[in-house]
């Protein structure tokens, strides 16, 4: 998948625009899951994704070939999300509830389209509990737990995407998984 | 050795897998000794798998081409070529 993840990114810097929509196809999910996972909502996660996406194409020709596109992409998205979650007034969260009303909160976003047996039932509140208890977690240790938990990223890479040194992504992460220890541990 | 500090640091690198053979040993005769310990390793590494069944989550049926939408326009030079 790589190679023909670069072969695309080739493209689109020879200004091949339609390259560049085989490249978002094979990333929403991943770049949108992530903005989601950071922001806590439907909206700002669609609004942040976009614009993830769009910054990556007007800044292709900044892009170094010799790196993993994957990791430029999630770093331009985590900044992003870090800048909006500075921005947001205090407030903030009121109003995400109140929209929530209208079908874009996330429990919406999350609810399956289909009725499910009783167990699957019980096991998508666990996983909503889990996704919940991972979003309260302070920004910089939630970005880091995700990236290599649910993302699959290897510390190394993680610091690449955060541009932070790796002794501090290993602090973060120990951090991390002891404040979930504790909230999950009753699980 | 120190159930609270050094113990549990080791499990952490356990995790990311930065532990050398010796300290492997270590935390192995201490788990082996200690239930406290025992149980904030059995934690940590359910935690993990808790977090790692977490709901996936998919972008709006329509994400690509909104985003395509507002993408710059095109450099007419490319539009010719095709």
């Amino acid at each position: 998948m790589d190679q023909i993840i670069r072969e695309k990114i080739k493209q689109v810097k020879k200004g091949d625009q339609s390259a560049f929509e085989d490249v978002v196809s094979f990333f929403q999910n991943k770049i949108y899951q992530h903005c989601f996972r950071m922001l806590g909502n439907a909206h700002e996660a669609e609004d942040m994704a976009q614009e993830a996406f769009i910054r990556a194409y007007v800044n292709i020709h900044s892009f170094d070939d010799n790196r993993k596109f994957s990791t430029w992409l999630y770093r331009i998205a985590t900044n992003l999300t870090i800048d909006r979650i500075r921005k947001r007034k205090p407030d903030y969260f009121l109003d995400a509830e109140i929209k929530g009303t209208e079908g874009l909160d996330m429990y919406s976003q999350l609810a399956s389209k289909e009725r499910l047996p009783d167990e699957e039932v019980e096991s998508i509140d666990l996983q909503r509990y889990i996704h919940q208890e991972i979003s309260e977690l302070p920004p910089k240790y939630r970005s880091i737990i995700m990236l290599r938990y649910l993302e699959e990223f290897s510390l190394q890479e993680i610091s690449d995407i955060l541009d932070i040194p790796l002794g501090t992504v290993k602090t973060r992460i120990h951090r991390g998984r002891e404040a979930l220890r504790k909230r999950l541990r009753h699980v | 050795m120190n159930c609270n500090n050094k113990s549990i640091e080791l499990m952490h690198k356990y995790l990311d897998g930065d532990l050398s053979k010796g300290e492997e040993t270590t935390l192995r005769m201490h788990l082996e000794e200690c239930e406290a310990c025992q149980k904030h390793f059995h934690e940590l590494k359910r935690t993990i798998t808790l977090i790692q069944s977490a709901e996936h989550i998919s972008a709006p049926a329509d994400f690509t081409s909104a985003v395509m939408k507002k993408l710059p326009t095109e450099k007419k030079s490319m539009k010719y070529t095709r």
